[in-house]
């Protein structure tokens, strides 16, 4: 095996082998399937079912509101004023809710309902609420106008506005891709950071073991900090694959248990089931539906595994330098903020690249090489060769970022080459540069 | 021809941020000896050990090993044990041996063959599942000796190799140092530990900031920096003795031995031999002992530096 070779096992093998290896790769598919059921169930509402006590003033709505078991409705006593009836409602712990509907709601347009609550009720609960209030008015108005129900009910609509892209009929739900490509812009920067980050403190581990100069006296300095960078990327693309590959196994033993019916595309999209089915549990099965379903996968771990060796390696590289030219690890921070900031603002910037992901901001940021791991996986996420990204742009951006790792990892070369051998002072900016002209 | 020396260093010159590490170092090491590195703290010397490892190149001059120009095969028949010198704590005693022999181009079988037999001649066998981090210092510098030698070299770099070694482990790398050299291996050592240049080393080198001083034959070294000091006991009347022969040579020491016997440490001038001093003494006293005092490595080492 040649040198460089044996450099790469030893530093794959002696990590992949640790304890902590193993368990983040139960750990991470684990913690993702279970995020994925949390906000299924969060969206669920953690409350089964609402009693609530409605103030009806003008005495017209108990007949035509409509009750449930899970919006259990009572009715308060007529004979008492509604402030004592706050006071029923605070002291009976059963009550989750008053509703108050003012005597003058019925006749005008613009009066507001009001919902009183102890533990702040489920946007669900609050939209159910205010949709058999506006139910119950429009009941009252129509018998009172003398219109046939069934009239009314064939103009009563319940439009949904589908948002499609003109060149790419199928590219819907685009919104809702972006928030799978910012999880995975939150993967490429975890992934990035915590790999690279590996590196430096490898380098920093055989600078104070002093066992760098033994090692370099058989192989170049350079080609000890490639072995460093390329096994540690490797563990990385390993953990990554384990993480797929198990999510993917769990997803599709674990999750169809939660999901009562076979997906079907187009089932969100029809306004006529949704207004009947708008039930929590529904949407919550949707969104794992989706997630599962609707994501092209292939193309975003085959990008994702793209950007991430190419962000890897521009930032690896220069950890590696960092490593170098320190002691202890408590000495990196003055050099570690410079190369964090685009990689957090990068973040910050994600909500408005989902928002326009075609617009300028996107593009540059996701063409710059020191943020474009982080976007670029958003507007991939989003739909490739449509309004999100075109390929060209995903080249380009990959070709800006070999040049640009290829040119950082030439001066983290000559960075590394003097630092490993600087013991027992921290180095500063300006012997940084000193060691970069020699 | 084959050269007789294993490597020849010439013109040396080296420099970091305008301050001069080497200046014109002209060295020759001869092969199967083993060389003392000499020189104070921040002489050059751990620079001259890299250049000669190719960890660093040197701004000019050429280094021949074993009459071609040094280049990156060379590092195969180079044994290297740094001064700062350490292992990896969490990785285990033979996993990390191997590691360290297949850098230096042993095969993995080869390698393990090695290591089998030099672990058995150093005692340290049943460590070889140990994480090093379990091991003491002494013990782990055993493991790093055995790493340095274990791909057979040609020439063996140690630099301060016996500190931080109890008497036993000291004697038994001193041992093994002498038997590589009977193998025709090339040592060169850089310490401070003059005893050990004495007891071991046939050569030796002085550097001192940044320029090589002195180099040669440790015998050679220690003729050229005596002083012609004597040492001489005799019987007799201190007296007699100091006024026996005029001028040309004055006394460093005295003190008595016993009753009768007086040892005097006497230096002699250039216009006076031992012969003409012993004619001059004999009727005076009773000698007992002459003998010609010769310098310790270490008094050529603190002259030498302090010349400079």
């Amino acid at each position: 095996m040649n040198k460089i070779g044996l450099i790469i096992s030893r530093e794959y093998t002696t990590r992949v082998r640790k304890k902590s290896f193993i368990l983040m790769s139960l750990l991470g598919p684990l913690l993702i399937v279970g995020f994925i059921m949390l906000t299924a169930y969060l969206k669920k509402g953690n409350k089964e079912n609402y009693e609530i006590l409605v103030v009806d003033e003008s005495h017209l709505f108990d007949s035509i509101l409509r009750n449930s078991t899970k919006y259990h409705l009572q009715w308060a006593p007529k004979d008492k004023s509604y402030d004592d009836i706050q006071k029923i409602f605070k002291a009976d712990e059963k009550l989750d809710l008053l509703v108050y509907l003012p005597i003058n709601l019925i006749k005008t347009n613009s009066m507001t309902a009001k919902c009183l609550y102890k533990d702040i009720p489920s946007t669900g609960a609050q939209k159910h609420l205010s949709s058999i209030i506006n139910e119950a008015i429009e009941l009252y108005r129509v018998t009172y106008n003398k219109i046939d129900i069934s009239t009314y009910k064939s103009i009563k609509t319940s439009i949904n506005l589908d948002v499609v892209d003109i060149e790419n009929k199928a590219n819907k739900n685009i919104q809702r891709k972006a928030i799978v490509g910012m999880v995975f812009s939150i993967f490429i920067y975890i992934f990035i950071f915590m790999y690279s980050l590996q590196v430096m403190r490898g380098v920093i581990e055989e600078k104070t073991n002093r066992i760098v100069e033994i090692i370099i006296s058989s192989v170049s300095s350079f080609q000890l900090m490639m072995g460093k960078i390329i096994g540690v990327g490797l563990v990385g693309i390993t953990q990554f694959l384990i993480w797929s590959l198990v999510t993917t196994i769990m997803s599709f033993t674990v999750l169809p248990r939660f999901i009562t019916d076979k997906y079907n595309p187009e089932f969100q999209f029809s306004s006529e089931e949704i207004s009947k089915n708008n039930t929590l549990m529904n949407t919550s099965n949707e969104i794992i539906q989706f997630i599962i379903y609707e994501i092209q996968w292939p193309y975003l771990i085959f990008f994702f595994i793209l950007f991430f060796i190419g962000g890897y390696l521009l930032y690896s590289g220069l950890m590696a330098a960092i490593g170098s030219a320190v002691d202890e690890e408590a000495d990196t921070q003055q050099f570690l903020i410079p190369l964090t900031i685009p990689m957090v603002f990068a973040l910050m910037m994600a909500g408005k690249v989902i928002d326009d992901p075609s617009s300028s901001l996107a593009f540059w940021m996701s063409e710059i090489p020191f943020t474009s791991p982080i976007i670029m996986i958003i507007r991939i996420a989003m739909g490739i060769g449509d309004s999100s990204v075109e390929i060209w742009e995903i080249i380009l951006s990959l070709f800006l970022l070999i040049i640009t790792f290829i040119g950082t990892t030439w001066i983290s070369g000559k960075i590394y080459r003097k630092g490993i051998l600087s013991y027992g002072k921290k180095a500063s900016y300006s012997d940084i540069f000193k060691w970069l002209k020699l | 021809m084959p050269s007789k020396n294993i490597i020849e260093i010439e013109n040396l010159h080296k420099s970091y941020s305008g301050h001069k590490a080497l200046e014109d170092i002209n060295l020759n090491i001869k092969k199967s000896k083993i060389f003392g590195l000499l020189g104070p703290n921040g002489a050059g010397k751990t620079t001259l050990i890299r250049i000669i490892n190719q960890i660093m190149k040197p701004d000019s001059g050429t280094i021949k090993f074993d009459g071609e120009i040094l280049s990156r095969k060379h590092v195969y028949s180079i044994g290297y044990l740094p001064e700062e010198r350490g292992l990896y704590k969490k990785m285990k005693v033979g996993e990390q041996a191997l590691y360290l022999a297949q850098l230096k181009g042993l095969s993995k079988k080869e390698a393990k063959e090695k290591l089998n037999y030099w672990f058995e001649k150093l005692q340290v066998t049943n460590w070889w599942h140990k994480r090093i981090e379990d091991l003491s210092k002494g013990m782990a510098q055993k493991i790093q000796f055995i790493t340095t030698i274990l791909h057979e070299p040609k020439v063996i770099i140690l630099d301060e190799p016996l500190s931080g070694l109890d008497p036993a482990n000291s004697l038994l790398i001193k041992k093994e140092i002498l038997e590589l050299k009977k193998k025709k291996t090339s040592i060169i050592l850089s310490t401070h530990d003059m005893n050990s240049v004495e007891e071991i080393c046939d050569e030796a080198a002085i550097i001192n900031k940044s320029k090589k001083i002195i180099q040669g034959n440790i015998e050679d070294l220690k003729e050229r920096y005596q002083d012609n000091l004597w040492s001489i006991e005799y019987i007799g009347n201190q007296m007699s003795f100091s006024n026996a022969v005029w001028g040309g040579w004055e006394i460093i020491k005295h003190h008595r031995v016993n009753e009768k016997n007086n040892k005097a440490e006497i230096k002699l001038f250039d216009n006076l031999t031992i012969n003409q001093f012993t004619k001059g003494i004999i009727d005076h006293v009773e000698i007992v002992e002459i003998r010609k005092k010769t310098p310790s490595i270490q008094d050529v080492f603190l002259k030498a530096t302090a010349n400079e």
